[in-house]
């Protein structure tokens, strides 16, 4: 019996969740298969997060320096995990790097991968320098100027596609990502303060900016910085003699077919399950749900287990969602391994 | 006009078809069908107004669709192919046009009526374009660039593997039997009865000819049977 738990993925799912087993004085073992910490926030450069506004690299930094200075968590860093053997209470588990650990419970966060907009190609990203994908755009926002990649010109129009691979049956993308309409509104807001002659479209099927994000970002977006709305899934991205994007669509309030020039293309990348989820669920001996995210347990009185009993799951492994909840679903997996390595120990004595 | 009754009849018509689930599923009201329509360019004409109209059992303005509206598409399937829900308002539209023919439809007739001798031709030979009657001056719509391939065309048309099929002579050069069959396929799928609804003129002419190969194929089996 141990009642070391092993966190798997340093992003802010995982991050809380190793903090949270810490800070009850449990030893904690965090595996990052890459080799920094911070998961996609950190690798893929995100700017300025939702709700709060503070860049990236300071907020999840934060949990970073907390997990690292913290002596109760052991990181191996560019390590995966290649075997997990035994029950609840005693999972004996092999690293990539030779280390071999016992551990009571597993926390899996393990996260997603972010859709690759070469499979929409009607869309032209990789066809078109112009055409960008959020997270280039914040990586854009992150250097304080907005230019055209192509020439170096400032963009008079920029659209943002929504809905790029999700809610999408022609690709095998059913469901909605959730967080994709506030990071669109945010990105409005943060290109239009860097670049003021720049006007900034989204096109969009629905707007879900759910629960406190409605005024703050949709509403905010609109009123103080001017963003238009237009009701439209976008057909197809081509450009026009002059070097200009051209973006084809139906405007559905008015009813009729659009074409309409434009500087930047940005694609709204939704979440897709992580690429490696086959082998997550083979080496952890967990289920896939229909989609290719890992399958939750009972919930109700199981809160965040996954198929198998010991290992817990939570964070955008699950199916798309926004930091603020990861770190929730962190803290949460930590309660759960601990209450249940304790009533464990109990049961024994 | 016709009345209540009489649209909600062909709504239902047109709901009950076998083809109708598979192609509509719902829709997100994105409009990507029509932004990618090539009719809706040219036409008062919109995928997405067909199937919101049909989702919605719209009875009197899928009724009134059905006079001009349907016969606009150009079947080109587009709307199918990129529609998010993996609707076919290009499958909506065809259930909707065999219906619009069943009930002998003005609208149909007057789309139909231009093409009597095509359909003579399709019906009689089952088929009604060979390769070699695609010549580049009869089709404006190919633009400039079709010169550049002009002259190879003799030479891509071998590539088409049914060597009956090249020529207008050999095209419409249909061998007894196989004609006879293919009556018999037109007669029980009901597409003779949808001629007759739209012309019977032309129906007549057909079943005159029809008649006569039959006859003819009858006579062959005796023949068979005698020697």
């Amino acid at each position: 019996m141990s009642d070391t738990v092993l966190v798997v993925g340093a992003g802010p799912t995982g991050l809380s969740a190793a903090a949270g087993v810490a800070s009850v004085g449990k030893k904690v073992i965090l595996v990052e298969k890459e080799n920094v910490l911070g998961g996609a926030p950190i690798l893929s450069g995100y700017a300025k997060l939702v709700p709060s506004g503070e860049w990236a690299k300071d907020a999840i930094g934060r949990m970073v320096k907390r997990v690292e200075g913290d002596s109760n968590i052991t990181i191996h860093k560019g390590t995966k995990v290649t075997k997990v053997d035994g029950d609840a209470g005693n999972f004996n588990v092999t690293l990539s790097n030779g280390t071999t650990v016992n551990v009571g419970a597993v926390i899996l966060g393990t996260g997603f991968t972010h859709f690759d907009s070469i499979n929409k190609p009607e869309w032209g990203f990789g066809t078109f320098e112009d055409v960008l994908t959020t997270t280039q755009m914040e990586q854009m926002v992150a250097t304080g100027k907005i230019t055209c990649p192509s020439d170096g010109r400032v963009p008079e129009r920029v659209a943002i596609l929504l809905c790029v691979g999700s809610r999408d049956r022609q690709i095998g993308r059913e469901w909605c990502s959730k967080i994709c309409c506030t990071v669109s509104t945010n990105l409005a807001m943060e290109i239009k303060e860097l670049s003021p002659t720049t006007d900034v479209f989204i096109y969009y099927m629905d707007i879900r900016t759910f629960g406190l994000y409605e005024d703050k970002f949709y509403w905010k977006s609109q009123e103080e910085f001017k963003t238009k709305f237009v009701k439209a899934r976008i057909a197809e991205v081509t450009k026009s003699p002059d070097g200009r994007l051209l973006v084809k669509g139906e405007d559905t309030l008015v009813k009729r077919p659009i074409i309409i020039p434009m500087d930047i293309v940005v694609h709204a990348v939704g979440m897709d399950p992580n690429e490696d989820n086959p082998e997550i669920s083979k080496t952890f001996g967990v289920g896939l749900e229909k989609h290719g995210f890992l399958e939750r347990g009972e919930h109700y009185t199981s809160t965040f287990s996954s198929t198998r009993r010991g290992v817990y799951v939570g964070g955008s492994a699950l199916g798309p969602d926004d930091i603020d909840t990861c770190i929730s679903h962190g803290l949460a997996m930590a309660m759960r391994a601990v209450g249940d390595l304790n009533a464990m120990v109990q049961k024994a004595a | 006009m016709a009345t209540y009754a009489e649209m909600r009849e062909i709504y239902d018509e047109i709901r009950g078809d076998f083809r109708y689930d598979h192609e509509l599923n719902g829709c997100l009201n994105c409009g990507v069908c029509t932004a990618t329509c090539p009719s809706a360019q040219f036409y008062d004409y919109s995928p997405r107004e067909i199937v919101q109209l049909l989702w919605t059992e719209n009875v009197e303005q899928i009724y009134d669709a059905m006079q001009e509206k349907i016969w606009a598409c150009a079947q080109c399937m587009t709307c199918a192919a990129r529609c998010p829900f993996k609707n076919s308002p290009g499958g909506l539209v065809m259930i909707m046009r065999e219906v619009a023919i069943k009930h002998g439809m003005q609208s149909a007739k007057d789309v139909l009526r231009p093409f009597g001798r095509v359909m003579l031709k399709l019906i009689t030979t089952g088929n009604q374009l060979s390769p070699d009657m695609i010549q580049p001056d009869h089709f404006p719509d190919w633009g400039p660039n079709i010169q550049k391939v002009e002259g190879d065309l003799k030479t891509l048309r071998k590539a088409i593997p049914v060597r009956t099929l090249q020529t207008v002579e050999t095209a419409w050069e249909v061998s007894l039997k196989t004609s006879v069959e293919m009556y018999t396929i037109w007669e029980m799928t009901g597409v003779l009865a949808a001629l007759e609804a739209m012309d019977e003129n032309l129906f007549d002419v057909i079943e005159d000819f029809i008649d006569e190969k039959r006859e003819e194929y009858d006579d062959w089996l005796e023949e068979q049977e005698d020697d």
